[in-house]
Order: structure tokens, then sequence, then C-alpha cells
């Protein structure tokens, strides 16, 4: 066994070149796609690793879809807030009230989404997540007071917006006095909008409507029941079926896991095109192999060869080529994954770090050595099948 | 032990068919040495190639130990050609990327040989043939002649009762082919049944017994 990889070896060494370009497209394909996994995996952590810390969060709105229909429906009220609080299970709820509104900063306009809660509330719908990075958080007793995101300091306006900035909000004058942490991924949103507090968004929107309701469960394992139970209950309130909608943070991130995967799919298969590409240049190379070393084939088989040795020659010869190309994919393609992670933080400015799992380079590996094998087998079998008298004739 | 009967072979080439046997009938007893002569393309090689089992005839059979080889499989073929066959050709055929010790032990790699023994044998062999010193060169290392000795010991590898040369001096000065007479001498005294082709008269006079072809067809003995 030792001696045909012997066989096999001084073979690919003496046609250097050209296997080391064989080589070269296996590993291109096989570091495309694990560079392209690894990232993947990489961008779903940073978005459902965001997510997992409020998996006991449950999102309760009106209508199906996050703030679709809610306008036409009808909002949630005190009574929801009070009963949904009342739920067993439940740790604690909190209300936000939100909506669009035109805000001015130095003569400059533009509509921001404003969310009304309690400061204290803020620690239930967020957890540890959310922090103010200048300035100090919201307090019960603050009037016309506002907390803003990091885009709303930085982006929105020509002008950056500092801690004790004025700005209007829907007609009525806003001190700020804190600048949140930045979040980006999945949370991005909240980069974008202003916190006040709820008395002073009652103010700003005119009602006292409430447009989500964030609830804490005890138990997470719990949570598909407790949401059911909140629909059914606010579902009555209304006398409405199908009023409320109420999400865990758990079918979330399932619902985005199954999403990423699909994603996966679909980037793997694009990066399949590089392996099918590098597997029909095996195969040329094998061909060209065999066509050369007909002599040698030819003799091997005078002096006694099977069509199975000549076989499993030649297979073992572009199964090597094709490992040793999956293994330098592997090393290219982790590469590559941190590469395209520093261009994404370059480019976006966020951070994902590409996540690369041993068994998606094993499963690199073997992908390569089963496209070598297969694509080796054709001009294998073509030189098992030789005849020997053909191959010795001629030098 | 060898024999053929009416063994035909034709080669078709396109449209074209070339009768290179025809009705050839032979016995070639064990332990026998046997020179065959003739002009080029009177068939000897193809003559060889269906006695050595490299090459199935038209039509006609070949029995080796009693056993019609053109009913055999080409797996079968090759277990003969293995087992009881060693081959000499005129162009050394050697692998080029293998050294002389690798070259002489691949028959027995493929016969299922341990490493090492074939390691010993090979070695033996090549100190029979004279090259123990050149053991670990290439064929390209070496002159005709050395690879000549080397094919010689790869032929004798596997221990085969019938050991084949087509032209095996042609390629080499005539001392050197006398030395090669002189080795397939040897390998007949130790019982082996030697064929050798052969255009060489002169090389022929070194068999007891020579036949003669032409056009295909044995001339009388
Ligand atoms: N593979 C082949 N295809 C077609 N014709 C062939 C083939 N092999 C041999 N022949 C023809 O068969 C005839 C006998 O050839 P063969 O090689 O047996 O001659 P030979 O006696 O060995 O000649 P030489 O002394 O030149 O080696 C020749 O006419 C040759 O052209
Ligand atoms: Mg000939």
């Amino acid at each position: 066994m030792k001696d045909i990889f012997l066989l096999a070896y001084r073979d690919i060494k003496e046609r250097k070149a050209r296997t080391g370009l064989t080589l070269l497209g296996i590993a291109v394909g096989i570091a495309a796609v694990i560079a392209l996994m690894s990232v993947g995996y990489g961008f779903e952590q940073s978005v459902t690793g965001q997510l997992v810390e409020m998996a006991d969060l449950i999102y309760v709105f009106p209508g199906k879809g996050f703030g679709s229909a809610h306008v036409e429906l009808g909002s949630l009220d005190e009574r929801d807030l009070k009963d949904v609080g009342g739920i067993g299970g439940v740790k604690e709820a909190a209300a936000g009230a939100m909506s669009m509104e035109e805000v001015e900063y130095r003569g400059e306009k533009t509509v921001v989404n404003i969310l009304g809660t309690d400061p204290r509330d803020i620690g239930v719908i967020f957890g540890d997540m959310v922090k103010t990075e200048e300035g100090r958080d919201l307090r019960d007793n603050d009037h016309k007071t506002c907390l803003i995101g990091q885009g709303i300091a930085n982006d929105y306006f020509d002008e950056e917006i500092r801690v004790n900035d004025r700005i209007t909000i829907g007609g009525s004058k806003f001190r700020v006095v804190g600048v949140m942490e930045k979040q980006g991924g999945f949370n991005s949103d909240l980069d974008s909008t202003i916190y006040v507090t709820r008395r002073d968004a009652k103010g700003v929107l005119g009602n006292d409507d409430i447009a989500v309701i964030w609830a804490r469960v005890r138990n997470i394992d719990e949570a598909e029941e407790i949401a059911a139970e909140i629909e059914e209950r606010l579902d009555e309130n209304h006398k409405l079926d199908d009023f409320t909608t109420a999400m865990t943070m758990g079918s979330a991130i399932e619902q985005l896991k199954t999403i990423f995967t699909l994603l996966q799919a679909v980037l793997v298969a694009i990066a399949s095109i590089s392996l099918i590409v590098a597997s029909i240049g095996i195969m040329n190379t094998m061909l060209m192999s065999v066509m050369e070393r007909t002599h040698e084939v030819g003799i091997m088989k005078a002096i006694g060869a099977k069509n199975g040795n000549v076989l499993s020659l030649f297979l073992l010869e572009s199964g090597m080529v094709s490992m040793v190309g999956g293994v330098c994919g592997c090393v290219l393609g982790v590469f590559g994954a941190n590469v395209i992670s520093i261009g994404i933080r370059a480019a976006f400015g966020e951070e994902i770090a590409a996540i690369v799992r041993p068994e998606v380079l094993l499963g690199g590996i073997l992908v390569a050595v089963i496209v070598g094998v297969l694509s080796g087998l054709y001009p294998a079998r073509k030189a098992s099948k030789m005849s020997p008298v053909e191959a010795v004739r001629y030098e | 032990m060898i024999r053929s009967e009416q063994l035909n072979k034709v080669y078709r080439m396109g449209k074209i068919e070339v009768p290179a046997l025809r009705d050839v009938s032979l016995e070639i007893e064990e332990g026998e040495f046997l020179a065959i002569v003739g002009s080029s393309g009177s068939g000897k090689s193809t003559l060889l190639n269906m006695l050595g089992c490299l090459d199935k005839p038209t039509s006609g059979a070949v029995f080796l130990d009693g056993v019609n080889t053109a009913s055999l499989s080409e797996n079968e073929l090759a277990g003969i050609r293995r087992e009881k066959i060693g081959f000499i050709f005129q162009q050394f055929n050697l692998i080029h990327s293998l050294n002389a010790l690798e070259n002489v032990s691949l028959p027995l790699f493929f016969a299922g040989v341990s490493s090492d023994e074939r390691l010993k044998r090979a070695a033996e062999l090549l100190t029979k043939v004279g090259l123990r010193e050149r053991m670990h060169h290439k064929p390209s290392e070496l002159s005709g002649g050395q690879q000549q000795r080397v094919a010689i010991a790869r032929a004798l590898s596997n221990n085969p009762a019938i050991i084949i040369g087509d032209e095996p001096t042609g390629n080499v000065d005539s001392e050197t082919g006398d030395a090669i007479m002189g080795i397939l001498e040897g390998l007949n005294r130790e019982g082996r049944t030697v064929i050798v082709v052969t255009h060489d008269l002169e090389i022929a006079s070194h068999a007891p017994r020579v036949i003669r072809m032409k056009d295909g067809r044995l001339l009388e003995q």
C-alpha cells in the first residue's frame, strides 16, 4: 500500500508545474466555499448572538407584522400592559409608544423614529445590551429630554449632535441628555432612534397609544405558551380575533436561522461553480497524464498489473492531488474569511468575525477528495482498459 | 507446455485487413530454448505476444500448461503474465521515474508481495545480473546493456517458468548482446523455457532450436 502511494507520488512529482496548477484550482474552489461559509456563520452569529441575549423577550404588537397594521386596527393600551404583566410566568412588562416624527437640528430637518418608554423600563426592553455612552440615562422626572442613538448623533445631520444640544421633535424643543452606544447588526435600528419618556411621547404624539409591549418571561421554555396566552387575552380585550401578535425572540431566532441557512446554501452553490471548474481541471490533467503514460501503463500491464492496479494507481494520484488541494484550500479559505471580515469592517463598520468550524474544514477536504476521485475516474478507467501490446509497441 | 493451434491474427486498420499470423501451429517443450527468426514484418512479435498472453488471437488457440488462454479474461491473462511469464523487450521498457531496484520489484508489488520481501528479492536479482552497484540508479543513468540487465532481473522477479524476449539484443552492441544471450542461456540451464525473437542469425545460433517465419507463416523447422 505504501508503495503505490510512492509510485503515485513519483508520477505527481514528475509533473510539478501542471500538478501545481491543478492543485491550485482545487484549493481556490475549496477556499471559496470555506471562506463564504465561515463568513456566513460569523454573520449569523453576530445577528443571532445579539438576539440570544433577548431570548426571554416576547414582543407584543397589534396586527400581523411588526409596526404594520396597528393604525387601522387601533393600538394597545394601559389595560393590555397591565394584563400582560399579570400573566403567570411573565417577569416584567414594559410599554413603548412609537412614531415617526419630524426632527429639526440647527435648521436641518429629517424624519426619525421616536420611542417613548419609561426610563426604568429601558432595562426590561433591552437588558444590558443598550448602554449610554455619553451623558446620562433618562429619568422619571425628566421633562423634554431625550437620549439619542449613535446614528442620530453622527450621521443624520450635517453637524454632530452632542450632549446638551437642543433638537426639535414634532414641534417641541428637547434637550439631549445622552448618546447611546453603537449597536450595529440586527440592532442597528436602535442606533437611529430617539428615546423619550412616555409622558413626553404623549405630548409629541398627542395620544396615549402603546405601539408595542415587551414582556420578559421567567422561563424561556414557557415563552411560546405565554405568548399564546398573551394573544388570547389581548384579543379578548379588543374583541377582535387576531388583533395581537405576540412573538417570542426564540421563534424570531429560529426564523432568522432558517433564512441564514438558505443564504448560506445559495452562497455555497455559487462557490461550488469554482469547484466544478476545478474538477474539469483535474480530469484534464489526469487525461493528459494517462496519455503521456500510455507506454508506462502498457509496461505495467505486460509485467502483470491487473486493470484494478492501474485504476487504483491513477485514482490515488488524483485523490492525492485533490486532497493536498483541499488542505491548501482550507488554509486559503480561513485566510480569505478573515480578509473578508476585515473588508466588511473597513467598508461597513460592522464587526463580523468569521467563524471557522472544524467540520467545515473536514468537509472541505472530504469534498476535495471526492471531487478528485470522481474526476479521476474516467481517465483512470481509460488507462486501465489500455491494451498492453498497443502500449508497449512504441517507445 | 506451450502449444498453438491454427493461430491466426488479423489486424484491422479501417477497411484494410492485415493478416499478421496465418495458421501457426507450434509446440514448445518445457525447458526448451527457442529462437524465432524472420524478416521484418513477418509476424515474429505478433506470435510472441500471443504466446506471452499479451494479446488474443483472431482465431485458433494457445494452450499454456493445458489451459486455452484465448478463453481467459483480461485479468486472468494479467495473472498468467505475472506468475508464469517474464518479458524482455528490445526497448527495455523500464519505468523512468523508478530506480533499478523499484523497477525490478514492481511485478512483485502487483503480485502482492510484502515490501521487505520485494526489495530483498529485487536486490538479489540485480546482484545476479551484475548490477549490485547500480541498484539505486534511474534507467536514464544506466547504459543500454545495463538497462537490459535490469529488465532481465525484472522479468525474473516472479520466478517465471517462461522467459520471452522480443529482440532483447536489438538495441545493444554485439558484445553486450552476447553477454545478454549468455544470461538467457544460464536461465535456460536453470530449467526455464526461453523464447527469443531476433533477426540476427549469430544471436539465434545460441539457441538449440530455431524456427523461421515468413509472411505470418512458420517455415519448415
Ligand atoms: N497493431 C497493429 N496494427 C496493425 N498492423 C499491425 C499491428 N502490429 C503488427 N502489425 C502488422 O503485422 C505484421 C507483423 O508485424 P510484427 O510486428 O509481428 O512483425 P515482426 O516480425 O515483429 O517485425 P520486426 O522484425 O520489424 O519487429 C506487420 O505487417 C505489421 O505491419
Ligand atoms: Mg517485432
